[in-house]
């Protein structure tokens, strides 16, 4: 017995002196980034406890999950809002499951790009707020030699292109629209996303928008039916995709084009004005449009003159009562409020068109006047939240 | 007579163990039949808890999940045939580009290969293993996939008589997915057909040797035969990580949920469906329930696959009990009375 | 014949060679002292930081799921060679075993998900929730390994011990398992191995988190999840971090084999 004994310790002791060594290693280190929650205890009542603790002195820690677009921004702000005590984490897993565990109340806040249906809040524990946040562009970027710059293209042109009805790009639609640039012969390569996702929602709904044909036969959702054209799996997927094919086209998120330079397309909007997917450009498409009571604003082919067509917004989703319904400590709730002012206040500075502001873009000073009235009926258990 | 020597107190005869020396055994024995029913209980109850997610998705289409082909989110219609081929295409893919090279490469470095290599080269074909699978899809997608696009347009007109090869060819296909996953089955079926393969008794190897076989010949008489269930084994186990491989296969192969022509088109399989569409499906029940289907549907598909490989074991080992390859038994049977 | 299997060994070589040159080709350049001792902080602009917490996760995780299914799993092995034999019993836990192991790993996650954390046992999104999803991916693999290597422990070996008069439990414990423990050790690398890699059933379990924490009762960060998070990045530098993540990652199952097999070796003796 002695010897599987000193081979299973030996083993055991192996193991145990590797994670040791590790974690002298990470004593050691930095201890700049320690979190708040390290040393907290864990959620005291079982059951529905939230997995928010509260520390001292106005320390909290938010989970929240779910939209992959506005992960960049909760990320940063996450980061900002360490140094006030606030941990913030942001699992981007997609705005359905946010929404889902939102619903189960797992996560204290969820990022959704589109506004909560009926069906989303009949699930809820309770009474749930959706805050408008920012909005990201989606470019149509493509590839085309010797194009590098001024393509127009409107919604009739983008629907027939990713219906695989205009095959190459000097097809007529393409060159009426462009008279001024020589286009080559190259065929088209469709590119889409083949993971389901909002911003396949919002381009789908901008082409069902300009297109009656196109919402019959595929419809707007995450994931649709393509005619045409290749799969590939997120943003980065597209990207690769596009920058690999010639004459490949597809619509890429605006952080993402905007950040690696790519080659985009102006598309038509509604009032007739070819707009390029530029920050201010993308603010413009929430200037003036309705807002329903429940801020479930949408912001496709909407907006003034100058406003690019395919604009995603994204929203905050927390519960009206987070303490009751949510199962979350008044210093959850207090954390909670915190990052939600920060939000549509001083959140709302770092995004932008600056190179030191993050590319999406910010709400037009209505709306964020709108987010906080409704932040402020937030209650804990009834009182008010401080 | 030695009845005094041999009688314990108690009455009862030293070769006879006391009840309480037995203890051990009956805990060892219980404990682990316990253990292996708790498994089987948390097993059937994971089993269990998918079928009821499956269940809103099965009963509104029946049969047409696994068989019908039309795989619409936006219009919520959820046939699932595209997927169940993709899986099937790829998983086959990765068997016969995988499984030969894997079993081929086990038997050199234990029969072939010298003795100082042995060890470096068998942590090299298993440090395969440690690549995550991510790593693997995006290597596949930004590497292989685009440089070995101009060899699969060759392939595809130069061959486009034979069926399923010919044809448009898209850049993530099943090719490129079931040679990702060939890859990545290879340290599995490596690791453990060696294990297999080093275990030969030795024995075996001299007695066919003895009887003038050359080195091949040797292998395929005593080595080969008395690794064919372990080896199955292996690639049993390998086939269940092809069959299941999600985020490799999502980035490779396209996600179309279309029956592709050839090869060398984009399909779906039912791995990648669940990794795409769930974190969106989430909070749509009709569409979860849909996703945990598919992941049904593969158990369902593992099971039967299962069933054949061990039912070709079983008749393997018949095989080996008949020509007596079975170790010291035989010269136990043979030895006079 | 010689030629053909050492062709054979030669190209399993190949991919192994192209894609750990790619992740040292994308991956090198951001390993740094504090790559590895600072955690990564979400900024946007400047330095994005490190995968501290991200390695001490994946440590802790993996560890917490070995611990269950490791010697869970040889257990349920050596049940299934020593007790079960052909019986019904033992023909059905086979199946079922040999099922799981073509389940995709994000079901596992999922099946975690729907039992564990949006029935709030014990918390939401923990770390070892996570671990308990990485174990159940691993139980199979270890299973169906330990299995296959223990069948092969010849049977003169356990009746010679018998025959001496050895008590079951010391036959199994003495003989049959340090004779398997090479392959058993191997069987459990590869789940191991396996379990360090995967993304997706962590990804509905443990949820992920940036800044460093011990407690398992948290949300943690692990490197899969870093991975997963940062490709998706538009900015370059965090791209770069993901590769240098998976470069560690594969560092630490290369360690980590290297290490069990030293041990593995020297008690065989």
């Amino acid at each position: 017995m002695n010897k599987e004994k000193k081979v299973r310790t030996s083993r055991v002791s192996a193991i145990a002196a590797l994670l040791l060594a590790s974690l002298g290693i990470a004593a050691c280190g930095s201890s700049s980034s320690s979190s708040s929650s390290s040393g907290a205890p864990a959620p005291s009542s079982g059951g529905s406890s939230s997995s928010g603790s509260g520390g001292s002195g106005g320390s909290a820690t938010l989970n929240g999950a779910g939209s992959t677009l506005a992960a960049l921004i909760y990320q940063q702000w996450g980061s900002t809002l360490k140094s006030q005590g606030l941990t913030v984490n942001f699992n981007p897993v997609g705005s359905g499951a946010g929404i889902a565990d939102l619903q189960t109340a797992t996560v204290q806040f969820a990022g959704s790009d589109p506004a909560l249906k009926s069906s989303d809040t009949a699930k809820m524990k309770g009474p749930a707020l959706q805050f408008p946040v920012a909005f990201g562009a989606i470019t149509a970027s493509y590839n085309l030699s010797g194009v590098k710059s001024g393509l127009k293209l409107d919604g009739p042109t983008l629907v027939n292109i990713f219906m695989g009805k205009i095959k190459s790009w000097n097809d007529p639609a393409i060159k009426a629209l462009n008279p001024g640039i020589s286009l080559p012969s190259t065929s088209i390569t469709v590119i889409h996303r083949s993971d389901s996702s909002g911003t396949t929602k919002g381009f789908t709904t901008f082409l069902s928008d300009v297109s009656p044909t196109w919402k019959s036969q595929v419809g707007a959702d995450k994931t649709v039916k393509w005619p045409t054209g290749t799969g590939a799996a997120k943003n980065s997927g597209v990207a690769a995709a596009i920058k690999q094919t010639s004459g490949a086209i597809g619509y890429v998120e605006q952080a993402y084009a905007l950040e690696n330079g790519f080659t985009y397309a102006a598309v038509k909007n509604s009032h007739g004005q070819y707009i390029l997917p530029t920050i201010p450009n993308t603010s413009a498409a929430a200037v003036g449009i309705a807002v329903p009571k429940d801020l479930g604003i949408s912001t496709i082919n909407a907006g003034g003159a100058t406003a690019y067509p395919i604009v995603s917004q994204t929203f905050l989703d927390v519960y009206k009562d987070p303490c009751k319904d949510g199962g979350a400590s008044s210093s959850t709730a207090s954390g909670l409020k915190k990052f939600l002012s920060y939000a549509f206040g001083a959140g709302q500075k770092t995004l932008g068109a600056s190179s030191s502001q993050l590319p999406y873009a910010p709400l037009p000073t209505t709306l964020a006047t709108q987010d906080n009235t409704q932040l402020q009926t937030m209650t804990c258990n009834g009182s008010p939240v401080s | 007579m030695g009845a005094s020597a041999t009688t314990a107190p108690g009455g009862r005869s030293v070769f006879q163990r006391s009840p309480a020396s037995r203890l051990p055994d009956q805990v060892l024995k219980w404990g682990l039949r316990a253990l292996a029913a708790a498994i089987l209980a948390l097993l059937a109850y994971f089993f269990i808890r998918l079928i009821g997610q499956s269940e809103k998705a099965l009963s509104s289409f029946g049969l047409s999940f696994v068989f019908g082909n039309d795989w619409d989110v936006s219009r919520n219609i959820y046939h699932g045939f595209p997927l169940l081929f993709g899986t099937l295409v790829t998983s086959a893919i990765a068997l016969v580009l995988g499984v030969p090279v894997a079993v081929a490469s086990a038997l050199y470095v234990t029969e072939l290969c010298p003795r100082r290599l042995r060890g470096p080269l068998s942590v090299l074909v298993d440090l395969l293993a440690a690549v995550p699978s991510v790593v693997y899809g995006l290597w596949g997608v930004f590497v292989l996939a685009p440089k070995l696009e101009p060899i699969e347009k060759w392939v595809a007109s130069t061959f486009s008589f034979i069926p399923f090869v010919g044809g448009q060819v898209s850049v993530p296909n099943y090719f490129i997915a079931g040679l990702i996953l060939a890859i990545m089955i290879l340290p599995i079926v490596s690791a453990i057909s060696r294990e297999v393969m080093a275990t030969v008794p030795a024995e075996h190897k001299e007695a066919a040797l003895a009887l003038g076989a050359t080195r091949w010949e040797m292998i395929r008489m005593a080595v080969l035969p008395y690794s064919r269930p372990g080896i199955t084994g292996g690639v049993m186990l390998g086939l269940g990580r092809a069959l299941g491989e999600t985020i490799a296969v999502v980035l490779v192969i396209g996600n179309a949920p279309v029956v592709g022509h050839s090869i060398f088109s984009q399909g779906y399989s039912l791995a990648a469906v669940i990794a795409n569409e769930f974190g969106e499906a989430a909070a749509t029940p009709i569409h979860s329930s849909a996703l945990f289907a598919a992941g049904l549907v593969l158990f369902v598909l593992t099971l039967i696959v299962n069933i054949f490989a061990r039912r070709f074991i079983a008749r393997g080992q018949r095989g080996l009990r008949g020509t007596g390859a079975t170790g010291v038994t035989v010269a136990q049977a043979g030895a006079p009375e | 014949m010689r030629g053909v299997l050492l062709t054979g060994a030669l190209i399993a070589l190949i991919p192994l060679v192209l894609v750990i040159f790619y992740l040292l080709q994308k991956g090198l350049s951001s390993w740094s002292g504090s790559f590895f001792t600072t955690d990564p902080n979400g900024n946007f602009f400047g330095n994005p930081g490190g995968i501290r917490s991200a390695i001490l996760g994946t440590l802790e995780i993996v560890a917490l799921a070995s611990l269950i299914a490791v010697p869970v799993g040889i257990g349920v092995a050596l049940y299934l060679t020593e007790y079960g034999g052909e019986g019904r019993f033992a023909g059905v836990v086979r199946y079922f075993v040999d099922v799981m192991t073509g389940v995709p790993s994000i079901v596992f996650g999922l099946f975690i998900y729907i039992v564990l954390v949006l029935a709030k046992v014990g918390g939401a999104f923990t770390g070892w929730k996570g671990a308990v999803a990485l174990s159940l991916l691993m139980l199979p693999i270890v299973i169906r390994a330990a299995e296959v290597v223990l069948l092969l422990v010849p049977s003169s070996l356990r009746e010679a011990a018998l025959a001496l008069g050895a008590p079951r439990w010391r036959v199994v414990a003495r003989v049959v398992l340090p004779t398997a423990l090479p392959g058993l050790v191997t069987g459990s690398l590869l789940a191991i191995a396996r379990g360090m890699g995967e993304t997706a059933p962590l990804l509905f379990t443990t949820a992920g988190a940036f800044g460093l924490t011990f407690n398992l009762s948290q949300q943690m960060n692990a490197l899969p999840l870093q991975i997963y998070n940062d490709i998706l990045s538009p900015r370059d530098v965090v791209v770069a971090r993901a590769w240098g993540a998976a470069l560690t990652l594969v560092a630490l199952v290369l360690i980590l084999n290297l290490v069990a097999r030293a041990i593995a070796r020297r008690s065989v003796a």
